[in-house]
């Protein structure tokens, strides 16, 4: 019959076993981590890298000239005009939310324009 | 057993929860010496409890801390540590450079370097042979003597390899070759900020302009540097500069954006230029930055200084009017006017027709001291040294001495000292903004290096503004009336000094203006270098002509994109409403 000492050896000595296993498993686990972080740190300084790289890119391609030039070619858009800044009390009527559409849609046809204004007066 | 085993007699080794009391120990404890000994045991058991229990305390309180309190730190925006952090994991070591809006003007490229080491190289004429295959630009003797060098176990043969050549040379698999880790600057807009930002050199070390001032700033810190320049006005402004050095066969041309309530350089161009990403000679006038080095005779534009030094004395009165019917004499010198009215005229007319008689009558009254002290005031004696950019001239300023009356009256009308287009651009933004003079800068910063001081009253700096919008509404500058806009402004056009006398048709132009008028925000200062007449200026050289044009277009095209709202009023705006959708 196992006596009382016996057994609290035994359970010391399966405790210290468990634990032994316990920080086996730990270490090798957290070692499995670190390789798994440096391979993760190393994608993270080449996707750094090729941010950077890809940076220097955008700015290039972002040139003043270039979009200028690019601008002329593909869209119809120019340097704005002074003329072009205007309150919104010069507008032919009483500025209103969600009235915008209206305002764009005058200047498809000059006597619609016309009639806007009448109607707005 | 194991327990009785290590439980014999004289062993004071006792397992947790063994009790002293229990019968087979009992028998050894009977004598009080042995007492004792439990009682002494007890007590370190307990200390050991103790101590065993604190640390798992200490293990607890951490493990909580850890996980709840002190868990994931979070960054917010602006915070100067979180932010050294995120640059801490840049591939470069030199800071990049970028503009007012955060677009990058200066980068590196991580790069590397191929070098071999001779002691390795076994076969030095076919690896040198394969070398030239990749590297025509090198030659093989060349290769030659780079892979046979003695006593060396380092020897350069590239810099800066794309990534294209290094797996190709990776690809000859010779052991022999190494590659080292460099950068290379780059500037992705070329010649756009050659002057402000300079070059470096191979081993990336500054060599002019910023690169070079601020030098250590790159290097110490990966935080981008950020400049007030804004890319888009720059650009704008270089664009416009060119094409006038071209219509006018300009030897160059140089011209400063100011924002005239921080003393921020906003756009800052000098052509000729050139492009600091390639290392081809280029000529001295090219790396020259008339904008900082530039000292130059200005001429008419000092009659604003002197104007507004002649009201803020006490001693010109805004109505006065001055006698320039014929030249006067001042110390061995004649001084009369370019196409003259010759009649009395009041200090308004003085700058509208540019009278250099009138000025020279108006200095008289103030005197050559407080002139000489004003001129100081407003930076005109020195460097400018701690203006970030490296190249900067020093203006020719007369001592004490050897500022007589004639120098006095020739500094009226802008001859006989010396500043740079920086210094004027300065000056004059304090006498429009409301009289505070605030140093140059080209770094955005919200706190200034060099304290804002006072040059002029508010009420000076106000008739003065009134002044300069008349000289654009009647006088010089009618071409950069931009509508909308209430362009105020001076001309200047001064004969260049060549071996020690002033030639008729080689002239510098200024244009210095600010607007709008009311609440100057911006001043701009165009100046040209050696501009010829054509058929478009009827032959003429004069400021107006073309130093004035230039200045409209750069306005017209830069106000809106500045966010200034011409002040067009509504009938007018409706017109434009109207037109818009006729159109």
């Amino acid at each position: 019959m196992i006596n009382t000492k016996t057994a609290i050896t035994i359970l010391w000595f399966t405790l210290t076993c468990v634990i032994c296993f316990g920080s086996f498993v730990l270490k090798n686990q957290v070692h499995d981590l670190e390789l798994e972080l440096s391979k993760i740190n190393l994608n993270i300084q080449k996707d750094v890298k090729t941010i950077h790289v890809l940076k220097a890119e955008w700015s290039h391609l972002n040139n003043p000239s270039r979009l200028k030039k690019l601008a002329a070619e593909h869209i119809s858009l120019n340097k704005m005009r002074a003329e072009q800044i205007i309150n919104y009390s010069a507008l032919p009527f009483e500025y209103e939310n969600g009235r915008t559409d209206q305002i764009m849609t005058a200047g498809v046809d000059h006597k619609e324009y016309k009639k806007l204004v009448k109607a707005e007066r | 057993m194991l327990g009785v085993s290590l439980s014999g007699k004289n062993n004071n080794f006792y397992f947790p929860g063994q009790n002293a009391d229990s019968a087979g120990i009992d028998v050894l404890f009977k004598e009080s010496q042995d007492a004792e000994a439990v009682h002494v045991c007890r007590q370190r058991m307990l200390l050991s409890i103790a101590a065993f229990l604190l640390i798992y305390f200490i293990i607890a309180f951490r493990v909580i801390h850890v996980c709840l309190v002190n868990g994931i730190q979070i960054h917010t925006p602006g915070d100067e540590s979180a932010e050294s952090e995120i640059y801490a994991g840049t591939p470069i070591s030199r800071a990049d450079i970028v503009d007012r809006n955060g677009a990058i003007i200066a980068t590196s490229l991580p790069t590397v370097n191929l070098y071999a080491n001779p002691k390795n190289v076994r076969n030095p004429e076919s690896i040198a042979q394969k070398l030239t295959h990749l590297f025509p630009e090198i030659g093989y003797n060349d290769l030659m003597t780079k892979l046979t060098r003695k006593r060396t176990s380092f020897s350069m043969i590239k810099y800066n390899l794309s990534p294209a050549q290094q797996a190709a040379v990776n690809n000859l698999g010779i052991p022999a070759l190494e590659f080292q880790k460099s950068e290379k600057r780059v500037y992705p807009h070329k010649n756009l900020f050659a002057h402000i930002l300079g070059y470096t050199n191979i081993d990336n070390l500054g060599l002019g302009g910023l690169e070079k001032s601020l030098h250590k700033r790159l290097t110490e810190s990966s935080k981008p540097l950020q400049l007030s320049i804004d890319m888009g006005i720059q650009d704008t402004i270089r664009e416009e500069l060119v094409s006038a050095v071209e219509e006018f066969q300009a030897v160059g041309a140089s011209a400063i954006l100011m924002d005239v309530n921080t003393g921020e350089i906003v756009a800052m161009v000098s052509v000729p230029d050139y492009d600091p990403n390639l290392s081809i000679p280029v000529g001295d006038r090219a790396l020259f930055n008339f904008a900082t080095q530039g000292v130059y005779e200005a001429g008419s534009v000092f009659k604003t200084f002197n104007t507004a030094l002649g009201l803020e004395s006490g001693k010109v009165k805004f109505n006065d009017k001055f006698d320039a019917t014929k030249p006067i004499k001042v110390q061995g010198i004649t001084v009369s006017d370019y196409r003259g009215e010759n009649r009395w005229l009041s200090v308004g007319e003085i700058l509208i027709y540019s009278s250099n008689i009138g000025s020279v009558q108006l200095i008289s009254r103030v005197g050559k001291e407080a002139q000489r002290q004003f001129l100081i005031n407003l930076g005109f004696n020195e460097q400018l040294s701690d203006f970030e950019v490296f190249e900067k001239g020093r203006p020719l300023f007369p001592s004490q001495k050897k500022w007589r009356d004639d120098t006095m009256a020739t500094v009226s009308y802008g001859y006989g000292l010396s500043i740079t287009p920086l210094h004027l651009i300065s000056a004059f933004s304090a006498l429009v903004n409301g009289g505070i003079y605030h140093y140059p800068t080209i770094l955005k910063s919200d706190t200034p290096k060099h304290p804002a001081r006072r040059v002029i009253s508010e009420r000076t700096s106000e008739q003065m503004r009134k002044l300069l919008r008349d000289v654009v509404v009647q006088g010089s500058a009618k071409n950069a009336n931009i509508p909308g806009y209430q362009v105020i402004g001076k001309t200047g056009t001064a004969n260049k000094l060549t071996n020690g006398r002033y030639v008729d048709k080689k002239v510098m132009t200024s244009f210095v203006s600010a607007f709008p008028q009311t609440n100057p925000k911006y001043a701009l200062l165009v100046v040209l270098d050696e501009p010829k007449g054509n058929k478009k200026t009827w032959g003429f050289v004069t400021s107006g002509w073309n130093a004035v044009p230039v200045g409209g277009r750069i306005i017209s095209q830069i106000a809106p994109q500045l966010d200034i709202q011409a002040d067009f009023d509504l009938d007018i705006q409706r017109r434009h409403v109207k037109a818009a959708f006729i159109h």
